[in-house]
């Protein structure tokens, strides 16, 4: 426990001193501070900028999208999964066809979106279904394969009704998988909304970063970043406690 | 006249001797004793069992007599020589596990130890060729690891043991991975190369039937403190037999053997 | 039928809608425009895209050197010290967390909207799962075969050559398949967003003024340049089968990074 704590401690330190070091290069002028505006610029315009309404409103619309293509993406993968998965021939067909697509660029295909939907609400959160569909329907393929058939048997050769097997055996066995699953389809898919409002899109925090940027407002646009990565890392370390949590269950 | 110490110890080579040896684990909260005061002698020629439940503490004493490993105290001489490190022109070692190199062919991983050395590439492959037939591989050479059965990955690896000819082969549970049938085999292959080739064996095993089969002498070993408990000498006449196992002889010697390791336990 | 059969037709079936939908007026040109007026308008301005590709290619090729070769070599070093393991590796993957993306206008404030910003973007992009990649491969290597080298005597440098970096090679690879992808994605996403020269660019361009043909021409060079980089690292792990058979641990490493564990983000 206590060299945990230590480790805990140096990581701290690392990102303190990182956040030093670039405090130091825009306070001396080693960096143009327009270019790098120091850390404490940046973090008070981050507190300045949570503050206003037009970048709240930003983060809703975000975060409105970000939802509805997860809330999309997650049934509509997680079933097609099963299906694959339950069914050796189906598996056989689609699977090679499922690994292509997997392994193809999405982002590419971001220009057809807007082609179809215009530039608005539709258009990002079909992309971020679209960036977000594939990982999750590999991935419930990979848990439902994770269940160990010994303990189906098991549970069979006791009389477990598929109702039972399925809160019993095949749940339990699934969830530190699935749990996994959800945080990397959130990446991909945060990851797909936040480039299609940087690409093309009237409101949401892509947008106003991607034209922070083009109106070289260094200090907005890192406080931008910043906001984006803690967001990001918030969830994912969220989740990641959560698996751990459940850990003891996958030996 | 000679001062005594310039004489070298009149120790044949093959003999090993373990005298007063210990290995103390500091960890953070605790200290483990693994060995404690273990002495042993070992003459040329002999196949030597150590038995003993999981923590006995027998592997580390192979790995100390193969210099992977250094004890805390006192000494360890193979041919009446210490051995800090590996020296493999006097040990050779079989692991656990077929611990070959997938990456190179049977006869490649046979080798190995001679390119290490920088043996020239001829005298390599002959040595190697004659290595693999003495384990019955005649053949097999050009086939990579994941090609062969599971103990014909364990004849590679005892090949590779003997290729430079050392008197001392040292044996780390080597059946441990394989199934019963393949088990019984490759220790009547080990006893016939053992039988050829007039090596001292020391060989760890968990398998008191394998044990006693094998073995001119077993050593049983108790954990915490890892040290010996019981010295037997196995008198059964060779060549050894199925027939035996179901001897009286055979039965007495090991009830004798799984009494210790049960106190232990 | 068996299952590639039934593949196969599937894929046939799909290309052919792809011509037949869009000539029979039941998806609308814009959306999707027939294959064959897409493939006749990328070889009407076949120059453009020659020129085009010339630079994404270049641009690929400097990231990769700086992608993949920093990433090994930083995920071997990482990989093999457990101290900076413990301490480093999760915080790499933390970060792998965030939408990398909002990076890039921050390289073109820096840098321009030229070709220095988009190596610097696909570098970074690229760069981070081929570390995470080597690093969780190094870590793999058993250590069996390790100590059997050291039984025969083997030197410290003779470890090194002889045992650990061929032992890594299959997670190298791997990590050079991951870490490329995402520097193609890398380069052709910061060429869309902003820039004035490239096939994301071409892309974009055609997009703004609704020249559905030439926007996915431009597509379809995309997709071939990312299916021939693929099949162009397959070919290697082909050539190195025997390392990838062998270790099964390496294996396993890379079906995990294939599966997804790290995995190019869009």
């Amino acid at each position: 426990m206590q060299s945990g704590l230590a480790v805990k401690a140096t990581r701290v330190g690392i990102v303190v001193a990182l956040f030093a070091i670039w405090e130091m290069l825009s306070r001396t002028g080693i960096v143009n501070p327009r270019l790098l505006p120091s850390a404490s610029d940046t973090l008070v315009t981050l507190g300045d900028l949570l503050q206003r309404a037009s970048v709240q409103k930003d983060l809703a619309v975000t975060a409105t999208e970000v939802v509805t293509a997860f809330a999309l993406a997650v049934p509509v993968g997680a079933l097609i999964g099963f299906l694959i998965a339950e069914n050796k021939y189906f598996s056989d067909v689609v699977k090679p066809l499922l690994f292509f697509a997997f392994s193809i660029p999405k982002s590419i295909f971001l220009p057809m979106f807007i082609l179809m939907f215009g530039v608005g609400f539709a258009q990002k959160v079909g992309f971020g279904f679209f960036s977000t569909i594939f990982i999750v329907i590999m991935s419930t393929t990979t848990a439902v394969e994770s269940v160990k058939v010994e303990h189906l048997t098991v549970a069979r050769s006791y009389g477990a009704t598929p109702m039972q097997t399925a809160f019993r055996v095949y749940l339990p066995s699934m969830l530190p998988v699935l749990l996994e699953a959800l945080r990397i389809s959130m990446i991909f898919n945060l990851t797909g909304v936040i480039l299609a409002e940087m690409y093309a899109s009237r409101d949401g925090i892509g947008h106003q970063i991607a034209t922070w940027g083009e109106n070289f407002q260094m200090k907005q646009l890192l406080a931008g970043v910043l906001m984006v990565a803690a967001i990001a890392i918030a969830f994912n370390e969220l989740v990641r406690w959560v698996e751990t949590r459940c850990s003891h269950w996958r030996t | 006249m000679q001062p005594l110490a310039n004489i070298t110890p009149l120790k044949p080579a093959g003999a090993i001797e373990v005298r007063n040896v210990g290995q103390i684990f500091e960890m953070k909260t605790q200290t483990v004793v693994a060995l404690e005061d273990v002495s042993l002698d070992i003459k040329p020629g002999r196949f030597v069992v150590l038995v003993g439940p999981s923590g006995c503490g027998k592997s580390t004493l192979l790995m100390m007599m193969a210099g992977l490993r250094e004890q805390t105290s006192g000494t360890i001489t193979i041919s009446g020589v210490p051995i800090p490190k590996p020296d493999p022109n006097r040990v050779g070692v079989v692991f656990q596990e077929a611990s070959l190199f997938p990456w190179l062919t049977a006869e490649e991983n046979v080798e190995f130890p001679l390119a290490l050395r920088g043996v020239p590439k001829s005298d390599r492959r002959a040595k190697a060729q004659d290595a693999l037939k003495l384990v019955g591989l005649d053949g097999f050479g050009k086939r990579h690891p994941h090609e062969l059965s599971g103990g014909m990955k364990q004849r590679v690896s005892i090949a590779r043991g003997l290729v430079q000819d050392p008197p001392v082969l040292l044996m780390d549970e080597p059946f441990a991975a394989l199934d019963e049938q393949t088990r019984m085999t490759m220790g009547d292959e080990l006893l016939r190369i053992w039988a050829a080739t007039g090596k001292t064996v020391v060989f760890v095993t968990h398998s008191l039937t394998e044990a006693v089969y094998l073995a001119d002498e077993v050593i049983v070993m108790s954990p915490r403190p890892g040290r010996i408990v019981d010295h037997l000498q196995v008198t059964l006449p060779r060549p050894r037999t199925y027939e035996m196992l179901s001897g009286d002889a055979f039965g007495v010697l090991r009830d004798r053997i799984w009494r210790h390791i049960r106190k232990s336990a | 039928m068996s299952a590639a059969t039934v593949r196969r037709l599937i894929v046939i079936v799909l290309i052919a809608l792809w011509e037949i939908l869009p000539r029979a007026g039941v998806i609308p040109t814009l959306f999707l425009p027939s294959l064959s007026s897409t493939l006749i308008a990328g070889w009407n301005e076949a120059g453009e895209y020659g020129h085009a590709l010339a630079v994404t290619l270049y641009e690929v090729a400097i990231s990769m050197v700086f992608a993949c070769g920093g990433g090994i070599l930083l995920g071997a070093i990482v990989g093999s010290l457990p101290r900076p393991r413990v301490l480093i590796m999760p915080m790499v993957s933390s970060l792998y967390a965030v939408p990398l993306v909002i990076l890039y206008p921050v390289f073109t404030v820096w840098l321009g909207i030229g070709t220095e910003s988009k190596i610097a973007f696909a570098s970074i992009y690229g760069f981070l799962p081929t570390m995470l990649a080597t690093a969780a491969g190094i870590q793999t290597i058993d250590p069996q075969l390790l100590l059997a080298a050291r039984s025969m005597g083997a030197t410290l440098s003779q470890r090194l050559i002889r045992v650990i970096i061929p032992a890594a090679i299959p997670t190298v690879l791997s990590g050079l398949r991951v870490g490329g992808a995402l520097v193609i994605v890398g380069v052709v996403v910061s060429e869309m967003l902003i820039s004035s020269a490239g096939i994301g660019y071409l892309i974009s361009r055609y997009r703004t003024i609704l020249d559905s043909p030439h926007v996915f021409a431009g597509v379809l060079l995309v997709l071939a340049m990312a299916i021939a980089f693929n099949a162009a690292i397959k070919w290697i792990e082909r050539k190195a089968a025997i390392w990838q058979t062998g270790s099964r641990a390496g294996q396993r490493a890379a079906d995990e990074i294939t599966a997804g564990a790290v995995q190019p983000a869009t």
